[in-house]
């Protein structure tokens, strides 16, 4: 598919202008230090790790350079299928040119558009849990299809197909979802019937719940990350710890993950 | 439209709605390549494949109407939910000694290509027959041909599950909004993580529930949000949802079987077609056999 792969960091850095840091959030400032010498003006370091703000990173990599090119951005899974839901915020020193490219690269895999870095939280909240919502929706359906008669991967099927089906009219349509919902419940019909269920049960509100918890606990991690100033004595220290992960004999294979967007491991890109 | 699916390409639909109000849409059809006609017996006369998109009380009317019409080479599809193949046939048989029938259900995401479609076919209908509809329906999304004794259940599944996602996704941009997202961003945000969830799961040979373990790492936000949705019965509101439409189908199609038609009735609605023919008599939901529209999807629900 044209991607290239190494095991190094350092050959990674050299050789690319945009750089992914597909990392779990607490790794970030380990791999901002092995990278950070090699950070040249032209890099636009692009970070995914969730809660990880755009001044932690800028203040790690100005260690090394002046004017560090920083855009944080906030994805999900689908983009795996190439209909991924993707945000950023670009930084102090990125230009509107440098956003733009990041927004071209991601809007190939899916939405993509830029934020306030604010907003980022509960985007997270939002498309960034969403999927894990609509799994837990899906197999339920399945559920209520299979416990009516249906045999299951019918049911799997036909679930699925309903709520991306019903997804891409609200996406192609200017009408409120409440108005799209309307026009599907004929009176006295089948569907309203379900939906009374729906309702009684508090459905909207468990999801508005989920959408606040994400959101609640990514600001919480965000938090903790920040707190964790790195203080002169332990940029030291890490610089150490740098020369020992350089190492092959240490085996820390999650801190040298700085790696180009790879599709075939969404793991390390979730917080 | 022609049968055979070769000339499919060739042929174009017929558009049957008495009423003249609804003309308004011959222009737009027309540029589809879809010819508009005020009269049933028409769209029967130059037709081979006949939709029958009206609500169900109005399906023994129409079949009425048309039944004089029909002739072996004919199809008749009904998208009418809870109306049995065996009661059309029924009524059929009294026009047409092997009349071929075939029961559809779909849903209104065909009007974006991305429906869910399942058909079952009648005692007279050929294999071609049902991959003749097949083939039809596949062009606006999935569609595959299942027991008519499951269709019910598929009415409760796909059929009212756009209007579960449609309130999933208010609600989900409400929760964006709460937590300051702008309404429009967090509608399109929603609606994008549900297409795109759904997408993955077709294209994968996994379990929903390990998708699900793939999104939520430890400690993290996911993990978090969902133990609010297990909180609160979140599976279980959706198969109270998928069950109450299949049971509400069921009862629908109960109550229509039991409107037997007695001979004398049956003369009494020859009566009533004569009047629906008179254009002084304005019953235009009655006369609206007519192919699938996709701009109408109200008159083909339940």
């Amino acid at each position: 598919m044209g991607v290239n792969f190494t095991v190094s960091n350092k050959d990674t850095v050299k050789s690319s202008d945009v750089l992914f840091l597909a990392v779990k959030p607490p790794i970030i400032p380990f791999i901002l230090d092995e990278v950070g010498p090699d950070i040249e003006e032209r890099h636009i370091v692009v970070s995914c790790a969730a809660g990880v703000t755009i001044s932690s990173i800028e203040k790690k990599l100005s260690a090394f350079c002046p004017a560090p090119k920083v855009i944080r951005c906030m994805t999900n899974t689908p983009v795996i299928v190439r209909e991924g839901a993707t945000v950023y915020a670009t930084g102090t020193h990125a230009d509107v040119e440098d956003g733009k490219l990041l927004e071209q690269l991601m809007a190939s895999v899916g939405f993509c558009t830029e934020v306030e870095e604010d907003l980022i939280d509960a985007v997270t909240g939002l498309s960034g849990s969403g999927p894990a919502y609509a799994f837990t929706a899906l197999d339920a359906l399945a559920d209520g299809g299979v416990k009516m008669g249906l045999p299951r991967r019918l049911a799997v099927r036909l679930g699925a197909q309903a709520l991306l089906g019903a997804a891409k009219m609200l996406l192609e349509s200017e009408q409120h979802p409440g108005q799209l919902k309307d026009n599907v419940c004929s009176p006295g019909g089948a569907t309203i019937h379900a939906l009374h269920f729906l309702e009684s049960g508090g459905f909207r509100s468990l999801l508005i719940n989920a959408v606040e918890a994400s959101c609640i606990r990514t600001r919480q991690l965000q938090h903790l990350a920040d707190k964790e100033k790195i203080s002169p004595a332990a940029i030291k220290k890490t610089l150490l710890d740098k020369v020992k992960l350089e190492s092959p004999s240490l085996s820390v294979a999650s801190a040298s993950k700085v790696s180009l967007f790879n599709s075939k491991n969404p793991r390390s890109k979730k917080d």
